[in-house]
């Protein structure tokens, strides 16, 4: 059996280049059909807006890339302008890198958690088309195993790796669930809106929009389905607020320690958390000192955000640990199950031989005590053992390996295995 | 004292017992529980409780103020004579949290007065001592967990305020589950002291009559109640969160360890 894996991804290639060979959903069953007409045994195609790659799996007598060059010059017209940003991975490397594709750490943010879905969307479009049942199966099955493994042994996708999210991050980490949270908007920016939304998502249940312009914070609030808030009087409701995204245009500190000190008063020093993305900022840093009040401007979230990226590293180095370890299971799983059979027959073989030989020389020698008989026995099949040891270690050595099945062939007609 | 105004006495603490009943579902879901019925039944006590130390007064010939018991009796109407003027004229419920159990416990302490025939049954009498000493040490368990987590909060809190973050804020758990648990541990630790230190009070009162109030130990044990309620009233009514409470909640699990190896000593004294 042989296995390749071919495509590019946003390491090898531009999105012009990635958006020309991408397979869209309605024509993926035809793809996959196609592939397997084509001689392919299994197919599967995963095409995103990162990557689109191609994997297949033949018959030892059919080579793959074959298959994959024939299809993509017919499916995709000239295929030289892919030339150079497309890879080829047999065997071992397309096992690897299906593993750390669905583990997320060949994704552009490592640790994404689409891409696993994406996969796996793919691996169901080629069962439903029947282009899978073997050992791409036996593959992709172990590759959502190791994904999951990563994902639950290493912290990789727990941490937020995008300013908006950091704010979120922190504000879980105030409040612990944000359900039943008030939010407000100050100003607009898309980063704030990005926060919000966030935010929304993750439970808080109301917003408050405030803005210079009515218009503008009206149709904030109408976005958030939250309710606006005259510009002049906002600091007369941040009582009521948990946390507060600020992002005005303002060229002097909207939000100073005397208003905090009466807001953290007022809500009986229940904790607020105030995120200043706005440059210059909105809020007077000084209120942080006061107790109970939380303020973010944006470089404190970028400081979360790279300590985030750099312990996301560290967790990668971990997860490709993990994936090595996976790696080389299922090779010498698939190593194995491909030899398994040849030593079989190989052992029958020469037991065959032996035994036949062992009957006649017996039969001519009636005058053997039992003790000899048995001598002569243990003798012969100790012989074959020797023989049989050196092209056994061949086997397993050979399975698996991209030249590996021209060894296996030619012991198998050494020895005249069917 | 007089049979009948130990009887008022008595009655004006089971009345007083609502207003304490109130006050740890207060603290426990934290929002107003029984208030409106624990303070009916606060007024209605206040006025069985004067009644008693009229009654007293009357048999005296003087102001009751003669010994502890009497003179907690009268500093527990005075305070609640006082609390529910306040009440009335400024709508200051929140104190209920303070006031309700502390009178309740002051007026207790003074209707435990009069001795009553001693135990009928050594196995009533030695239950009676289980269950206060798992209830007190219920209690002194639940406030190990507030004082734990208020650090805990301090470490979070700091955490959380410096510019830059380091990775440990992650371990910990968010401010808002801390400050739950903070809660509920607290409700439930004054819930089961409370009962503890009453249920104290009653064995004490019958195993050694009036002498009990003199010892040292005991007083003690009342000390360590009051840092209790006064950690759960600043925390309800004052929101105290943060520095404050972790010192406070320090302070009282200082006191319990004091109150529990003198109690351990007084043990052996009386058998």
């Amino acid at each position: 059996m042989k296995l390749l894996l071919a495509g590019l991804s946003h390491k090898t290639a531009p999105v012009h280049l990635r958006e020309r060979l991408a397979i869209p959903e309605e024509t993926l069953p035809r793809a996959l059909q196609e592939l397997q007409r084509l001689g392919a045994s299994e197919a599967v195609v995963l095409s995103t807006c990162n990557r689109v790659e191609f994997a297949v799996s033949s018959a030892d007598d059919v080579e793959p890339g074959a298959i994959v060059d024939r299809f993509l010059s017919d499916w995709k017209g000239s295929g030289s302008a892919f030339d150079g940003h497309i890879y080829r991975l047999e065997a071992r490397e397309a096992i690897q890198h299906l593993f750390r594709v669905a583990a997320s750490l060949d994704s552009m943010v490592v640790g994404e958690p689409q891409i696993l879905g994406q996969l796996k969307a793919a691996y169901a479009a080629a069962k439903s088309e029947g282009t899978v049942g073997g050992l791409l199966e036996a593959v992709l099955t172990k590759a959502f195993y190791v994904a999951k493994r990563v994902r639950s042994e290493t912290g990789i996708g727990q941490m937020a790796v995008s300013v908006s999210y950091a704010a979120v991050e922190l504000a879980r980490q105030i409040f612990g669930s944000l359900k039943g949270h008030t939010v407000m908007i100050i100003g607009s920016g898309k980063m704030g809106e990005l926060a919000a939304k966030h935010l929304r998502r993750s439970g808080a249940s109301r917003i408050l929009v405030t803005n210079r312009t009515w218009q503008r914070a009206q149709e904030l609030a109408q976005l958030f389905e939250g309710s606006a808030v005259e510009y002049e009087s906002f600091r007369s409701v941040l009582h009521e607020v948990d946390i507060v995204i600020s992002s005005s245009g303002a060229k002097q500190y909207i939000l100073n320690r005397e208003d905090m000190q009466r807001v953290i008063s007022q809500r009986r020093n229940k904790p607020i958390f105030l995120i200043d993305i706005a440059v210059p900022r909105n809020i007077d840093p000084a209120v942080n000192e006061i107790e109970g009040v939380f303020l973010k401007d944006v470089d404190d979230l970028e400081g979360v955000v790279t300590a985030n990226l750099r312990e996301r590293g560290r967790q990668a180095d971990q997860a490709e640990r993990i994936v090595a370890d996976e790696v080389d299971q299922m090779m010498s799983r698939l190593r194995i199950e491909e030899v398994t059979p040849t030593i079989v027959s190989l052992q029958g073989q020469l037991e065959e031989i032996r035994a036949a030989e062992v009957l006649r020389a017996l039969r001519k020698m009636p005058g053997l005590s039992e003790a000899d008989r048995q001598q002569i026995e243990v003798m012969t099949k100790s012989i074959i053992n020797k023989i049989a040891h050196g092209p056994i270690s061949e086997l397993r050595r050979n399975a698996g390996q991209p030249e590996g099945s021209v060894v296996i062939d030619a012991i198998r007609k050494v020895f005249h295995l069917g | 004292m007089g049979e009948s105004s130990v009887l008022w006495l008595r009655v004006a603490a089971g009345l007083y017992s609502l207003g304490l009943i109130d006050a740890i579902i207060t603290v426990l879901r934290r929002r107003e529980g029984l208030f409106r019925m624990a303070l009916g039944a606060f007024g209605v006590g206040a006025l069985f409780q004067l009644v008693s130390i009229v009654e007293q007064g009357m048999t005296q010939g003087q102001l009751p103020v003669s010994d502890i018991f009497e003179t907690m009796s009268f500093c527990a109407f005075i305070i609640t004579a006082s609390f529910l003027a306040i009440y009335y004229r400024y709508k200051a419920a929140s104190l209920s949290v303070f006031i309700f159990p502390l009178v309740f416990v002051m007026t207790l302490v003074g209707a435990l007065r009069s001795p009553v025939s001693t135990w009928t049954n050594p196995v009533i009498r030695s239950t009676w001592l289980v269950i206060h000493v798992v209830f007190s040490l219920l209690g002194y368990a639940a406030l190990l967990f507030t004082a734990a987590a208020a650090v805990i909060y301090l470490v979070q809190e700091r955490q959380l305020k410096r510019k830059r973050t380091s990775a440990i804020y992650r371990i910990l758990p968010p401010l808002g589950t801390l400050d739950e648990l903070i809660s509920k541990s607290l409700g439930a630790g004054f819930a089961f002291i409370t009962i503890g230190i009453v249920i104290g009070s009653i064995w004490a009162f019958i195993e050694m009559g009036t002498k009990w109030i003199g010892y040292g130990s005991i007083a003690i044990s009342f000390v360590t109640w009051a840092v209790y309620l006064a950690l759960v009233f600043f925390r309800v009514s004052a929101g105290w969160r943060g520095r404050k409470t972790a010192i406070l909640s320090i302070v009282a699990l200082f006191c319990c360890l004091v109150t529990w190896f003198e109690h351990a000593q007084l043990r052996r004294f009386t058998e």
